[in-house]
């Protein structure tokens, strides 16, 4: 079996799906931080796949490539950002339970 | 210099004398007093040189344009006739002595400025009437001597009683107006000018333009301004006002415009509306003559001898220009003879009220502003020469045949109406007994015997300022009714526009005058007796006097209309509006949208788990319809 | 004949002024954009300058708002004695890189502008010349937004580019909302927040309608002049024209639209009430006669019948409410949407006279408005209260304010002498040719109401025995002067009517279309057969 644009799209489905689901369902902040990482590198992995397969030869397509790199570097930034925050929660409320912060009201 | 800018002049002086007043002699009494004199003089000696040689009698008329709107145009101008050449004495002369007579009983008053800037402003008011060469100009004059009248009634700020009579008097004249502008703007549509001479053209090549309604409409503003029923309430309030202010205004320069318009305007009104008119008059006659027998206060009681008076004018142009009408062929003058008839006797009012309400003025002034007729007495002692030019007008009004200038313009008045309406003749004769008998009333209990109170008795001989005028108005009372009295230049109205009774019928008015004056003078004296302390009619004939005293109800109808009609509509429609529109329609909007608030309020829990919910909610939503799966459900 | 001196004393300015308007096109046309920039300017100095001392600050209001107001009369003279014939005048056009959308900065003044325009500047004179004297706190604030306020009124009635027009009014209307909300009276908060939202709805309204007008109109540029070459068509006329009337209507306070004004008139700090009564507020009908009239005379026609009803629900209704109050700001901010009524017939009546004399009309009443609204500030602040119940007899302690509000209130109901008189005459004249001469009969009731309402707060205010405390004094030089100023003007229009009848008139004339505006007039030749 030869492993084509498909299956990279499969698995990368399903890291989304994973991510996503995450995001919705679980409630302790730092799990839905990494769940959307999880989606993130579900993108970065159809992005290069597509840009693998549809390259013809001689001349490659560079643009997947080319976004992969700024989502990491996003990424990375979101990371750091993200993370402060996420202290910062901690530090305010003792807790990182979504359920718990309302703050988002008013 | 030519007669455009005298009558600019004569026109333009009380006003710069107001401004002036208004500017600088709002707290120097002495100034304002010095003002407001000089102009009624500049206004006696320009129209005297007017009269005694500029003007020749021929009609004079000149006009500008004052405004454009497309195409409407309206103008201002002069127009100079007989009739407004007589009304222009009147005015000049009368109002020159009223001026006179201030200076000595405004004496003691705290707003001096104030009063004389007012009267400078009526003057002004008052010519523009008198000078006015169209209907809109003389509109704007109309609600201007309103004006005038207005600020002069609440001269006496502090008492409630002059700032309601004030009140009363301008939206009384206001319902006037309202019928009056109306009458204009059909006129103007009508005809398409509002020119007097050019109207009176018009109106002869095309009488079946002229309507009842159109004069009528007209006729509403003499209501107002000279006070006809059912229009006369507030004349005999606004004798809250400063005696000098009511001999003037109220008695013989304003109140009589009414009249005068009449005559500028008489071919605007047809057979039928000069039927109504004439009743107006007669009944305005008649009751106010049965109301004065009811009255205390001595100028409520010339209050309501003008209204009877002013009744008496408008009956005589109504009767007048019908007899004029029917008896065309006459005389060349036929047409005229309403106008004569009443503008004879307005002249004659003109002088012998404008006398009494003097006359009352000096007594007032003697007697420490005491008004009460019955608290007087004795007066001819200590005041002889105001008895004396008091008697002068009690026999003028009543009309005692020869010596009063009453008893010719009456006798006009009278024989119209025997020629027209037979009715209106023996009311009108009853009338004329009445006034000799309200006036002989008002003399014996108030000058002779002896005085009833501490002020009538401490009263003293008013000075000079006050006497002259008196002295002078007292001469033309008595021979107003003699040409030689007047200048040349106005003699041809009065001798050639006002009908004489002839042969029979001269005897006849002679008689009836006799009459009525003699007997009503005489039987006064013998019901009431000299300086009487109570009014007989009362303790004899309790329901006469009743009747008398009610006024047939007018103020008080009138004011239950204000009480239970106006201000209900008007607390009713403003409580509509707080509760309806502002209430439910603006609030009601407000509370919806506050209730919307609270329901999606609802939605927004604050925790993000909620917020990716709805974020899931929305991509599903979105994804469907990109996809077209709601196309189905939408249709 | 007896007025040669004087006119040929006045044919000597004449001259000097048509020299001046010939000679300097560009610097006339440039005072136009100063009127808007000086008082902008002022403001913003204000605001950057940190704390100044407090003759300075007054200075700098000062300035902003007399030099716009000498401005207006001096382009009002030069335009009076330039023969214009109601076009377009001292035109500015810049372009701000946004001809793409057909919006230019154009300013310039017609004869309908200018009589508004005058308006702007003289009430803006008087309420400048009273906010600097009434000592409130934080008077720097105070000065800045109203001169925001001013150059939003100076730039409303000089643009001819619609977009301007537009930004400008809101410019103006923004600081009154902030004013009502920091100085106003009891009850600012709640008052603020509904005129805030409810002018805005009027405007977002009229916005709809001016775009659309544009839209379907087809013209090259969204302004003014370009707007009156392209016709819209008729059934869609009537849409836009609803739009126009709701929305400027809303702003006009036309009933059933008008409860804001009151409850914000006498909320208001007294200059911003007079800026908002006496200028502001003509923006609307403004609005209309400029655009909504000329451009779409059928949507005109067909809207008219309701438009009668609703103006005569103006002048008889809130009549009889003006009637029913019981206090002095409120009952004149009420009179004032009442005399909004006699506007909205003389447009109703759609003819040279009953335009023009709506544009007197609207010219005398915020004159008269403003001195109403800055007398009856004066009142409150001797008496304490603006209650006529606790108030009476100040006549005798204060002679000369009871002249001046006893003048203004008679200016107001329609006494000849006053400007107010010539706007209520020719509306009248105008009613009775229009299909339904019987609304001349009702709307006539309005000289009744106003008199019985005018004359009682007269009556109640100053006859009388003395009720209350006084204190102050009779009115005083400061607030003297910009009463004047407006008495004057009102004073001088009412008897030299033709300083604002022939712009508006030649405006009117130039501006609509000759065939919609035919008025039978019967001839003064007499004819046998009519």
């Amino acid at each position: 079996m030869t492993i084509g644009l498909e299956h990279y799209l499969f698995v990368s489905v399903l890291l989304f799906a994973i991510g996503f689901f995450g995001v919705l369902l679980r409630k302790n902040t730092l799990v839905v931080f990494m769940c959307l990482e999880l989606m993130l590198s579900a993108a970065i992995l159809a992005l290069i796949a597509f840009s693998r397969y549809n390259t013809t030869p001689g001349a490659p397509l560079m643009e997947g490539n080319l976004f992969v790199l700024f989502i990491i570097a996003i990424a990375a930034c979101e990371v750091a950002v993200g993370l402060a925050i996420i202290v910062a929660l901690w530090r305010r409320h003792q807790t990182v339970e979504l359920d718990e912060i309302t703050e988002l009201k008013h | 210099m030519e007669l455009g800018t005298v009558l600019s002049i004569i026109l333009l002086a009380p006003l710069v004398s107001a401004g002036l007043i208004w500017m600088f002699a709002r707290q120097r009494a002495a100034l304002a007093m010095t003002l407001s004199l000089g102009a009624a003089g500049v206004i006696l000696l320009c129209s005297g040189w007017l009269f005694f040689g500029l003007w020749d009698g021929a009609s004079y008329e000149v006009s500008t344009e004052w405004l454009t709107l497309g195409s409407f145009k309206l103008s201002v101008g002069f127009l100079l006739n007989d009739l407004s050449a007589l009304m222009l004495f009147i005015v000049a002369f009368v109002g020159f002595w009223i001026h006179l007579f201030s200076v000595g009983y405004m004496n003691d008053d705290g707003a001096r400025g104030r009063f004389f800037g007012g009267l400078s402003i009526f003057m002004f008011s008052m010519l523009g009437i008198v000078l006015a060469d169209n209907l809109f100009m003389m509109f704007i004059f109309w609600e201007l001597v309103g004006f005038s009248s207005y600020m002069l009634i609440g001269h006496y700020l502090h008492t409630d009683e002059a700032a309601q009579a004030a009140k009363k008097a301008f939206i009384v004249n206001r319902v006037g107006d309202f019928g009056f502008l109306i009458g204009i703007i059909i006129t103007y549509w009508t005809f398409g000018t509002v020119s007097l001479t050019e109207l009176e053209q018009a109106a002869g090549i095309r009488p079946e333009a002229v309507t009842t309604l159109m004069g009528l409409l007209l006729f509403c503003g003499v209501l107002g301004k000279s006070a006809q029923m059912p229009l006369h309430v507030w004349l005999p309030d606004a004798m809250a006002g400063p005696t000098p202010i009511s001999a003037l205004i109220h008695a013989a320069t304003m109140v009589a415009a009414g009249v005068y318009f009449l005559g500028r305007s008489f071919f605007l009104f047809t057979e039928e509306a000069l039927h109504i008119v004439a009743w107006v008059g007669v009944v305005t006659a008649v009751s106010a003559a049965l109301w004065a027998f009811a009255q205390r206060d001595i100028k409520k009681i010339l209050a309501y001898s003008t209204l009877s008076q002013l009744g008496y004018m408008v009956a005589g142009f109504g009767l007048g220009t019908l007899y004029g009408l029917h008896h065309a062929g006459d005389a060349q003058t036929a047409l005229y003879y309403g106008i004569g008839a009443s503008m004879f006797h307005l002249t004659t009012h003109a002088f012998f009220k404008a006398l009494l309400f003097l006359g009352s003025g000096s007594v007032i002034h003697a007697c420490h502003h005491e008004q009460d007729i019955f608290k007087m007495g004795g007066l001819y002692k200590t005041m002889p020469l105001t008895t004396l030019t008091f008697a002068a007008g009690v026999i003028a009004i009543a009309g005692v045949p020869f010596i009063a200038a009453g008893f010719f313009s009456k006798d006009a008045i009278l024989y119209v109406a025997k020629s027209t309406s037979a009715p209106a003749f023996y009311l009108l004769t009853g009338t004329a007994l009445l006034t000799a008998l309200y006036m002989g009333r008002l003399f014996f209990i108030a000058f002779l015997g002896k005085p009833k109170s501490k002020a009538a008795e401490k009263a003293h001989e008013s000075p000079w300022t006050i006497v002259l005028p008196l002295a002078v108005l007292a001469v033309f009372s008595i021979g107003g009714g003699y040409l030689i009295l007047y200048p040349p230049s106005l003699q041809v109205l009065i001798h050639d526009w006002v009908p004489h009774p002839h042969g029979a019928d001269h005897q006849l008015m002679i008689i009836i005058s006799a009459v009525a004056s003699i007997v009503g003078l005489v039987l006064a004296r013998v019901i009431y007796g000299a300086g009487a302390k109570t009014d007989k009619l009362e303790t004899t004939l309790p329901p006469v006097y009743a009747i008398s005293k009610s006024r047939f109800y007018f103020d008080e109808i009138y004011l239950l209309y204000i009480r239970k009609v106006q201000d209900r509509l008007a607390d009713i429609i403003g409580f509509l509006d707080t509760l309806v529109i502002s209430g439910v329609l603006v609030r009601g909007t407000a509370g919806a949208a506050g209730l919307l608030g609270i329901v999606a309020r609802r939605l927004h829990t604050g925790s993000v788990s909620t917020y990716v919910w709805w974020f899931f909610v929305g991509l599903v939503l979105f994804g469907a319809y990109a996809g077209g799966f709601l196309e189905g459900i939408l249709k | 004949m007896t007025t040669q001196m004087p006119i040929a004393f006045l044919g000597g300015i004449g001259e000097f002024l048509q020299s001046a308007g010939a000679a300097s096109p560009v610097l006339n046309a440039y005072l136009v954009i100063f009127a808007i920039a000086i008082p902008l300017t002022m403001a913003i100095a204000l605001t950057v300058s940190g704390k100044l001392p407090d003759p300075a600050v007054k200075f700098c209001g000062l300035a902003g708002f007399i030099i716009p107001g000498l401005i207006s009369i001096w382009l009002a003279a030069i335009y009076a004695a330039g023969n214009h014939d109601g076009a377009y005048a001292f035109q500015v056009v810049r372009d701000l890189g946004l001809e793409r959308f057909g919006i230019r900065l154009h300013l310039g003044l017609n004869g309908i502008a200018l009589p508004f325009y005058v308006l702007a500047g003289i009430v803006g004179m008087a309420a400048g010349l009273y906010a600097i004297q009434s000592g409130v706190e934080r008077l720097r604030l105070y000065l800045i937004l109203l001169l925001v306020m001013q150059g939003g009124l100076m730039g409303v009635f000089s643009s001819v580019d619609v977009l301007f027009f537009y930004f400008f009014h809101e410019f103006a209307l923004i600081p009154t909302f902030i004013l009502i909300a920091l100085w106003g009276r009891s009850g600012r908060k709640a008052v603020a927040l509904e005129v805030t939202i409810y002018l805005t709805f009027g405007a977002m309204i009229t916005l709809a309608g001016l775009i659309a007008l544009y839209v379907f109109s087809g013209a090259e540029h969204f302004n003014m002049a370009a707007l009156r070459i392209g016709l819209v068509e008729a059934p869609v006329q009537g849409t836009i024209f609803g739009l126009l009337l709701i929305g400027f209507g809303v702003l006009v306070s036309l009933f059933p639209f008008h409860t804001w004004a009151p409850r914000a008139y006498s909320t208001a700090p007294a200059p911003a009430a007079m800026l908002h009564a006496g200028v502001l507020k003509k923006f609307g009908l403004y609005g209309l006669i400029q655009l909504a009239y000329p451009l779409l005379p059928q949507g005109a026609a067909d809207w008219a019948p309701l438009l009668m009803w609703l103006a005569l629900g103006n002048l008889i209704l809130i009549g009889f409410v003006t009637m029913a109050q019981r206090d002095l700001k409120v009952m004149l901010g009420n009179a004032s949407v009442m005399h909004m009524g006699y506007a909205f017939l003389g447009l109703y009546a759609f003819s040279t006279v009953g335009i023009g004399a709506a544009i007197m009309m609207l010219f005398a009443h915020g004159l008269s408005v403003a001195l109403l609204f800055l007398l009856a500030d004066v009142v409150e602040k001797r008496g304490g209260t603006a209650d006529m119940k606790d108030l009476g007899g100040m006549g005798q302690k204060a002679p000369v304010l009871m002249g001046l509000f006893t003048a203004a209130m008679l200016a107001s109901i329609g006494l000849p002498g006053f400007a107010n008189f010539w706007g209520e005459l020719g509306i009248f004249v105008s009613l009775f040719n229009s299909d339904t001469p019987w609304v001349l009969y009702v709307a006539l009731c309005g000289i009744i109401i106003s008199a019985v309402y005018g004359l009682r707060a007269v009556a109640s205010v100053f006859f009388g025995e003395t009720k209350g405390e006084f204190q102050g004094g009779d009115i005083k030089t400061s607030e003297k002067v910009p009463a004047l100023l407006l008495l004057i003007a009102l004073f001088v229009i009412g008897i030299w009517p033709r300083l604002v009848a022939d712009p508006a008139n030649e405006g009117v004339e130039h501006t609509f279309p000759a065939q919609t505006l035919t008025v039978t007039l019967p001839s003064t030749e007499i004819s046998m057969t009519k």
